[in-house]
């Protein structure tokens, strides 16, 4: 059967669109319902992150970076003093580590359901969303207690933390761990083996391991792509070396590897990784240990040059601090997984109907503030 | 309930106007507007309805009040209430690059489409407008004309979205007409009739003698029937042409407030029509499910309105749990798989009537 | 933890390696289930790996004993390779932290980086541009080997005069987004880009933020840029 074709329509998707998660403008050019190219628009959302950074100092920092993946603010945190603490040579106490990995776990597994939520939504599933928010509104809790904000917490200090856990924290992990474990399986029922989200998003947008590796896209895509990749795993930081979790790959369970439907399953299988190490953090948290024992009284790093990356929710969150010796970093750039994976859209897409354009779209889980920057 | 029966007790109430038409329009008038009056409060309810289920699905309350004063009333009863004075009183616009009178005409055209279906739809053995004797066939012939207002809402409007939209849902209703009407006629086929009252009273005689169960052949018409139903209304899974998270509101894109209502009434009104369509033909329409019990006519209406009810759950229900199907998916259904199946199945039906018909 | 609940986790952590699970799903304690149930990971894990881990260990070493004298120096080792095969490019012999290299052959140079089957770059984590001062620019390159497992940085210097470098967009792909944003913040043109156009600022935008000397421009589309507050920093 040959194809029609038309004239082309030029269209814009955004930057004001249900479907683009921020303010997102792609220009795509359409054939009738195929969309044959995609350009994306960004910065409608730039906040002039890294010249922000270049006048405040280290410790002020920390704030701007939670703004920027305002869905993985801790994670964000976690990359930053990292980064940091490797520059100056900080070792930071075990509780301090073990509070970090259980933030940075609960802030995956929120990140994820959100993700996975809307990107529900965009192929039109309206209730796994609101059902998905509801637990979210767990952690957000949990995070609450812990630290008095529910989306941008400032918790992750450059060699501490700003707060211990409260008292009945760890109790109240373990009742949402309790209550979310059976959980994920509702929404495997009620998306993952739905027939028509099976068809909506198997051996749609399918991302080739090759195109994946030069995009530099990481993180949940690179890993539905089939690419075992993880930096918890590869590169360890912190300690999570100490724990016994798997990485899970994209395998084409219903369709061909790395296409919109093992995006998905690549994320619920990793919350389920999430809860493990959870399990683990909370059963061999020490008892003791001064949250505020390393924080430098002054954070003056050394003159010197670090790029260090961290597993987000997104992907590699990586942090290129040039310091000249002040208590100012002279450069910072922060190398945003959602930048990456975002650059992708038009090899992935260019092809395949509107509907579809939308679903990829939402299946690369991206957070624009952290596009924009 | 005719406009026949109005128009002889009005002669003889009023003999002095009879013989100039003033009298036959006002009897016309009369069920039009009791007709509207109750697309409005049926709408009302089923706005309620569909935020309730909706809520009980998704784990939340849903509009909450207490008493009747400025919260949305005791349970949120006030809620579509407060909804509909919204719509009323918000500011109309009109984009300046629109076609004005198409853009005017569009919400009124779609309107008419699903009212004047409301007319051959018979609410008990006598509360029908007009008893005509190719009700069905004039239900599914008005209906079409649905597609020709959402077209002018979308190409008045002079926005891609809405073009969009109303080229989707062409196509859509356009197609599914076809399945629609082809499972019909295996209603038609089995009562011989195209008039309302005759087809509900073949079903006369309880549950087991509705055409739903008449042979086996039926149930497949009637889920052919239900689907494309749920196509031609276009509620979820089929409801891309106002698909929110890619078309934004498809053709409803540029109309806000009043004219907006519009298109939200009619979206209900047709839920109803095609329910009350689905009801008669094979669900026994006013009849009681057990022959002989609470048959009476005020009874009739309660079996009628309650087996719509119950369709319009099934299709909120559907609506709060399934995705969206893709542009060419919905095509690809209608003609690959519904149309042969229809086909097959007037086959069988006919072949059944012929061999084991009385 | 008491002593009396570690000889219970131990006593199910081994039932429960022994298949039988419920033991530990009867217990009520919340807190005290979750422990043994991370305790049995963590028994798990020593149990069975001995196999798995040896046979990892087997299959890295046969595929990387002549990469492993390269990593342990390999900013050295690059740098004597790239003084091989492209004679003057390397500026700085110093490659203990970086590598410092002449814009002029920068592209060849990035292709034999990511083809060479023992280093194999395939990946560029990281590009970004900084203003050093002294009238310089530089551009640096994260690259990282997912094959390989190692990493190392490019420094390419160029003056703020005349700020080109050649680009390695069609090398890795993603270098398209990152040098357009080095271009958006500090003007340095890539040439050979496809598509070098600003990517987070207006495209009418004056000057180049990151820079040192950049001056806020005074109006925007007949709008007043707000002036610096004082105290702000």
């Amino acid at each position: 059967m040959g194809v029609v074709h038309g004239q082309e329509m030029v269209l814009n998707i955004g930057p004001q669109h249900p479907a683009t998660h921020g303010v997102l403008r792609l220009q795509v050019k359409t054939d009738g319902e195929v969309v044959s190219e995609i350009t994306p628009y960004l910065g409608y959302l730039h906040r002039c992150f890294e010249k922000h950074c270049e006048n405040v100092t280290y410790e002020q920092v920390i704030p701007y970076t939670d703004r920027c993946d305002y869905l993985a603010s801790m994670t964000n945190n976690f990359g930053y003093v990292v980064a940091v603490e490797a520059l100056m040579d900080i070792k930071v106490n075990d509780r301090v580590e073990h509070i970090r990995v259980i933030m940075a776990e609960l802030q995956r597994i929120a990140s994820h359901l959100l993700g996975l939520g809307a990107f529900g939504l965009d192929v039109g599933a309206f209730t796994p969303f609101l059902h998905m928010l509801r637990d979210r509104e767990r952690i957000l809790d949990l995070f609450e207690m812990t630290c008095g904000a529910r989306l941008l917490y400032n918790y992750m200090w450059v060699g501490g933390l700003s707060h211990d856990l409260p008292v009945g924290f760890v109790e109240s992990t373990y009742n949402f761990l309790d209550y979310f474990e059976p959980k994920i399986d509702e929404f495997v029922n009620l998306l993952v083996h739905n027939k028509i989200f099976v068809e909506r998003t198997a051996d749609i947008g399918r991302m080739p391991q090759e195109v994946a590796v030069s995009y530099g896209v990481t993180g949940p895509n690179l890993r539905a792509s089939g690419v075992k990749w993880d930096l918890r795993k590869n590169d360890p930081y912190s300690i999570y070396k100490s724990f016994e979790f798997d990485v899970p790959v994209g395998e084409g369970g219903k369709g061909s590897v790395g296409d919109c439907w093992d995006r998905f399953y690549v994320r619920v299988l990793e919350m389920k990784e999430s809860i493990k190490i959870l399990r683990q953090a909370l059963a061999s948290l020490p008892k003791e240990g001064d949250i505020h024992q390393s924080i430098p009284k002054k954070i003056r790093p050394p003159k010197g040059t670090i790029y260090k990356r961290t597993e987000s929710p997104r992907g590699d969150l990586g942090y290129y601090i040039e310091s000249d010796g002040t208590n100012i970093p002279y450069r910072l750039k922060m190398r945003s997984p959602a930048f990456t994976a975002l650059s992708v859209i038009d090899e992935i897409a260019a092809g395949w109907l509107l509907s579809d354009v939308l679903a990829i779209l939402g299946s690369l889980d991206i957070v624009l503030g952290e596009i924009d920057r | 309930m005719t406009v026949d029966f109005i128009f002889d007790l009005l002669n003889q109430f009023l003999p002095g106007f009879s013989g100039n038409g003033f009298l036959l329009l006002f009897a016309m008038l009369i069920p039009c507007l009791i007709l509207f009056g109750f697309i409005a409060v049926y709408a009302l309810v089923v706005i309620y309805a569909e935020l309730k289920v909706s809520s009980f699905i998704q784990d939340k309350v849903g509009p909450m009040g207490q008493g009747f004063g400025f919260h949305a009333g005791k349970w949120g009863l006030l809620q579509p209430v407060a909804d509909a004075l919204k719509l009323l009183t918000k500011e109309d616009i009109i984009p300046g690059s629109a076609n004005r009178v198409l853009f005017i005409m569009a919400p009124f055209m779609i309107f008419i489409g699903a009212f004047v279906s409301f007319v051959a739809i018979p609410f008990g053995e006598s509360i029908i407008v007009a008893d005509l004797n190719i009700g069905i066939f004039y239900i599914l012939g008005v209906g079409s004309l649905a597609v020709i207002a959402l077209i002018l809402a979308g190409w008045s409007s002079n926005n891609k979205w809405s073009l969009y939209g109303a080229m989707r849902s062409a196509a859509q209703i356009v197609s599914y007409e076809i399945p629609a009407g082809i499972s019909l006629i295996t209603v038609i086929i089995i009562t011989g009739s195209l008039n309302m009252q005759e087809i509900i009273a073949y079903q006369q005689g309880g549950i087991f003698n509705w055409i739903l169960f008449d042979n086996p052949f039926i149930p497949v018409a009637f889920v052919i029937y239900f689907i494309s139903a749920l196509a031609e209304t276009n509620r979820t899974p089929f409801d891309l042409p106002e698909s929110e998270s890619e078309l934004v509101a498809g053709f409803v894109t540029e109309y806000s407030g009043m004219r907006y209502a519009f298109f939200f009434l009619s979206e209900y009104a047709n839920m109803f029509v095609v329910s009350a369509v689905a009801a008669t033909g094979f669900l026994g329409g006013w009849q009681s499910p057990i022959s002989g019990y609470l048959d009476s006519p005020g009874w009739g209406v309660f079996w009628i309105m309650s087996k719509i009810a119950f369709l319009i759950f099934i299709m909120i229900w559907i609506r709060w749990t399934v995705p969206r199907l893709r542009v060419d998916q919905l095509m690809n259904v209608c003609w690959k798989v519904f149309l042969p199946i229809g086909l097959i199945n007037i086959f069988g039906v006919a072949i059944w009537t012929v061999l084991l018909g009385s | 933890m008491n002593e009396d609940q570690d000889k219970l986790i131990a006593e199910l952590v081994e039932k429960g390696l022994a298949g039988d699970m419920e033991p530990i799903n009867e217990i009520e304690d919340r807190v005290l289930r979750s422990k043994a149930k991370a305790a049995l990971v963590k028994a798990k894990r020593s149990a069975k790996p001995q196999e798995t881990e040896d046979h990892v260990k087997k299959v890295s070493d046969k595929s990387s004993i002549d990469d492993k004298s390269l990593s342990e120096n390999l900013n050295e080792n690059i740098g004597e390779m790239v003084n091989e095969k492209f004679p003057g490019s390397l500026v700085n012999e110093n490659t203990e932290t970086h590598i410092q290299l002449a814009p002029d052959h920068w592209f060849e140079i990035a292709g034999w980086l990511k083809s060479e089957p023992s280093l194999s770059f395939d990946s560029l984590q990281c590009q970004t541009g900084i203003d050093i001062g002294e009238n310089t620019l530089e551009a640096r390159y994260n690259l990282h080997s997912m094959k390989h497992n190692h990493c190392t940085e490019i420094r390419i210097s160029v003056s703020i005069n005349k700020p080109v470098i050649p680009s390695v967009e069609q090398i890795w792909r993603i270098a398209d987004w990152f040098e357009r944003e080095t271009y958006d913040m500090l003007g340095i043109e890539f040439s050979d880009h496809r598509d070098l156009r600003r990517i987070l600022l207006p495209d009418d935008w004056e000057g180049w933020p990151l820079r040192k000397d950049y001056q806020v421009q005074e109006t925007y589309h007949g709008i007043e840029v707000p002036k610096m507050k004082e105290g702000w920093e």
